[in-house]
């Protein structure tokens, strides 16, 4: 009796495992997000849409911010392994908080969908500004006054803060980073006059590019330095900080758990690279300033292993910075 | 200004901001009717759902909630001469003499359109006076904010109810309730007890609704009555009432004036500005009209006023982002949620998201208007329904609510222990708004003051030498001076009453 009951509750299981793969996704699905709401949620929204309709299931961004965007990781490591999660997994908190040591992954412990887009860092001035008029005035004036001048990269110790910090290294700039917490409130205080350069954002450029002198592109491509109206990049400049590529940019990759089965991740990959591959999304990123990208799960090692490498050489550019403000 | 009103036009003409609107202005009434709920309640219980929401539907219905939630409560002070709100208490003077005097009726329907009139005067006053408050402050930075975090601290502290220094307290509770998650200085974690679900503290919905929610249940719990049904006679409200309304045209728009301004004021309430021009009607009134013994002048005063509030305390929450009472508290944190920033650079850079919440807010004024008059037979038939009945929906909301807004247990617990907290206050009475308020400008405070000291090469005098700061910094020092004042006043007045006593 019990080996046809074993048989019959096998089958049923089976039956209802490829009824519950047949019928995935069945609800909506949740983009765990690192941020609070801002450009980069708009570009992860983009997406999200697009990859949506792909599934016939709707997918919602969920802002959970906190600690350089680990929060959102762990967070997301928290729920069942059930292809409901996504995780947006942005740089800073899948590379750059491990390699500060606040927190213990690698990119090597999450199953990869796609790379959706990535963001140049830049630096601007006000357009006001009459002191200055290219990076390399400014970084003059920086090494003869060090300690005075003062600049913003939005949060602190996030990735535009370590590529800036790096490329005032290269110039022997010793200047005072100001964190902002809020997407937009130190381009405020560039325009007002109280921060010298700061890092502008593609959408606060693209709302109002006549109000910034873009002085540098923090990228060596010159396609991603289109965001900011053709800006002199780190290669214009001759500028080597020992990071190229993906580097010293911000992107995301997105991801979900590692223990998520193999069928469900295959449908999220065909959807998002589906979405990705969708000429009117790519469009619709540029126009806010974000460059689509087009790796696929299989890239996924050879591109971020690379990041991860190049962001170890620069780590103590903050450091660095930090101890010459004691210093002044 | 007519700029962002038409910007905001697309985002408002949707069906679900409307839906919203209609729906919010509906429930606003509801809760504001039912003794012990009011406007606050009705927007915390519907935030969690609110902030899945587009920002300018869900901004649409929590402000109409705030709007007709702060008319509903005229309704049960007039039929049973027991104040919805707090709002309504200065209507019982002379709409339960109407009713008893068999014009409750027309003391509702005058009740409803001074509201929605005195709503709309409050609308005017927020679209001409919000832009160029806004404008003025848009060269504001790190210096600014921290002598304003402070004057918004200092008044909503010294004017909420009860003892001057517990609302102090009370705010500087709120205060270490935001220094809970990751420092955004120098990324250390400041009081999580190594628990990941605080590094970005805790959420504000939790805070507010465990704060609000849970002691009122609790008192209402302890009230008598919990099973009576109160019977009353069904009620229909006609197009008469506006016409007696206008009647009284110059005490409706003196008392929106005075209801607008009070608005303004960070801390000052819908409460004081009904009071005050309820007081001001009386005094200006013919010798005929019998204020106190059901004159419809006394209801237009405290009704017009109390609405036009709300359109005065979105100027501060909109221009710079100060809370000026609980509820726009609970609006500015929705808000900030929905990724929008209130303060200067909203009327800049997001110019639609102004102009739709002007609208959504003109919007709600003119339905409470027509929905108010035409279903006041079914609010009144909410009165009946049983406190034994109210408690456990009003509870089983919250939990619902709150646990979906992360689909985190943790955020229950979070709600649980602040309706702790939130008992232990309200039984030693002390006031719970401040620390709503206190949670909200703690970070503004703490961020602009080390912000202003790492931008400053002169240390302090940065507050000094920039001129608005320093003048704001000025008034903050003044109103303090006042407080001090005013706070040992207080105590001898306290001792001089207790020693004939003793």
């Amino acid at each position: 009796m019990r080996k046809p009951a074993f048989a019959v509750t096998a089958a049923a299981g089976i039956l209802a495992s490829g009824a519950a793969l047949a019928d995935f996704p069945e609800r909506t699905i949740e983009n765990i997000f690192p941020w609070t709401q801002g450009a980069a949620m708009a570009a992860s929204q983009i997406v999200a849409k697009a990859m949506g309709d792909e599934l016939g299931e709707s997918i919602t961004i969920v802002s959970t911010p906190g600690a350089g965007g680990t929060k959102s990781f762990i967070t997301a490591m928290g729920r069942p392994a059930d292809g409901y999660t996504i995780i947006d997994g942005w740089v800073a908190p899948l590379v750059l908080q491990p390699v500060l040591g606040n927190a213990d992954w690698t990119h090597a412990d999450f199953k990869p969908l796609h790379a959706a887009h990535s963001v140049p860092f830049s630096v601007g001035l006000s357009a006001d500004n009459t002191r200055w008029s290219t990076f390399e005035e400014v970084m003059a004036y920086c090494a003869e006054h060090p300690g005075e001048l003062r600049y913003s990269t939005d949060a602190r110790e996030n990735l535009p803060h370590m590529v800036t910090a790096r490329v005032l290294q290269a110039y022997n700039c010793v200047a005072q980073n100001i964190p902002y917490g809020t997407d937009g409130d130190a381009v405020k205080d560039l325009k007002a006059g109280v921060l010298d350069f700061a890092y502008v954002n593609p959408r606060a450029y693209l709302q109002e590019p006549e109000a910034f002198n873009m002085v540098l592109a923090l990228t060596d491509s010159e396609e991603a330095a289109k965001t900011y109206g053709g800006a002199p990049n780190l290669t214009d400049l001759d500028i080597d900080i020992g990071i190229s590529g993906l580097a010293p940019m911000g992107w995301t990759w997105w991801l979900v758990h590692p223990d998520t089965p193999d069928e469900e991740t295959e449908i999220l990959r065909n959807a998002m690279g589906a979405a990705m591959a969708r000429e009117d999304v790519r469009e619709q990123l540029r126009n806010i300033g974000f460059n689509p990208l087009s790796y696929g799960p299989d890239q996924y090692d050879a591109v971020v292993g690379p990041v991860r490498e190049q962001l170890e050489s620069m780590r103590n550019a903050i450091a660095w910075e930090e101890e010459q403000m004691k210093a002044q | 200004m007519f700029d962002s009103l038409l910007a905001g036009l697309p985002l408002f003409l949707t069906f679900q901001t409307i839906a919203l609107v209609t729906i919010g202005v509906c429930f606003g009434l509801v809760v504001g009717a039912l003794p012990g709920l009011g406007p606050l309640m009705g927007m915390i219980l519907v935030l969690p759902f609110a902030i899945g929401q587009p920002p300018i539907a869900a901004i649409g219905l929590l402000t109409a909630i705030f709007v007709a939630g702060s008319c509903g409560g005229s309704v049960s002070a007039i039929l049973l001469g027991i104040p919805g709100t707090p709002l309504a208490a200065a209507t019982l003077f002379d709409g339960y003499p109407m009713a008893r005097a068999g014009r409750g009726a027309d003391a509702i329907g005058i009740s409803i359109s001074s509201s929605a009139l005195g709503g709309l005067f409050g609308g005017v006053i927020l679209i001409i006076s919000t832009p160029m408050l806004a404008e003025f402050a848009s060269g504001f930075t790190a210096p600014e904010y921290t002598a304003l975090a402070i004057t918004g601290l200092i008044t909503v502290a010294v004017i909420s109810e009860g003892s001057l220094t517990k609302g102090l307290l009370a705010g500087c509770f709120g205060l270490l309730i935001a220094t809970i998650g990751t420092d955004q200085f120098s990324n250390g974690y400041r009081f999580t007890f190594g628990s990941y679900h605080m590094l970005d503290g805790f959420h504000i919905v939790a805070i507010v609704v465990g704060l609000f929610a849970i002691p009122e249940m609790v008192w209402q719990v302890m009230r008598p009555g919990l099973d009576e049904k109160v019977m009353l006679p069904p009620v229909r409200v006609g197009l008469r009432a506006i016409a007696l309304t206008l009647g009284h045209w110059g005490n409706l728009l003196r008392s929106s004036a005075l209801g607008a301004f009070f608005g303004a004021i960070p801390g000052a309430s819908g409460v004081a500005s009904s009071f005050v021009a309820y007081a001001a009607a009386k005094a200006m009134a013919r010798p005929d009209e019998k204020y106190g013994d059901g004159a419809e002048g006394g209801v237009v005063a405290t009704e017009s006023a109390n609405n036009a509030t709300v359109g005065g305390v979105f100027v501060p929450t909109l221009a710079l982002g100060i809370p000026g009472d609980a509820g726009a508290a609970v609006l500015l944190g929705a808000l900030v949620i929905l990724g929008v920033f209130p303060g200067p650079g909203l009327f800049a850079n997001q110019p639609e998201i102004v102009g739709g919440i002007f609208l959504v807010y003109l919007f709600s004024n003119v339905l409470l208007l027509i929905l108010g008059v035409l279903m006041t037979p079914l609010f009144v038939y909410v009165l009946r329904i049983r406190a034994s009945t109210l408690i456990p929906v009003v509870l089983l909301f919250c939990a619902v609510g709150t646990f979906a807004l992360q689909a985190s247990v943790f955020d229950l617990w979070a709600m649980l222990g602040f309706g702790l907290v939130g008992i232990l206050f309200k039984a030693a009475r002390y006031p719970l708004a401040p620390v709503v308020i206190g949670v909200i400008l703690g970070p503004l405070l703490e961020n602009n003051y080390r912000r202003s000291l790492l931008i400053s090469r002169e240390g302090h005098w940065i507050f000094i030498d920039r001129p608005i700061s320093a003048v704001l910094l000025a008034i903050d020092l003044i109103l303090l001076i006042g407080v001090i004042v005013y706070g040992i006043r207080q105590a001898r007045a306290r001792r001089t009453a207790v020693q004939p006593a003793g």
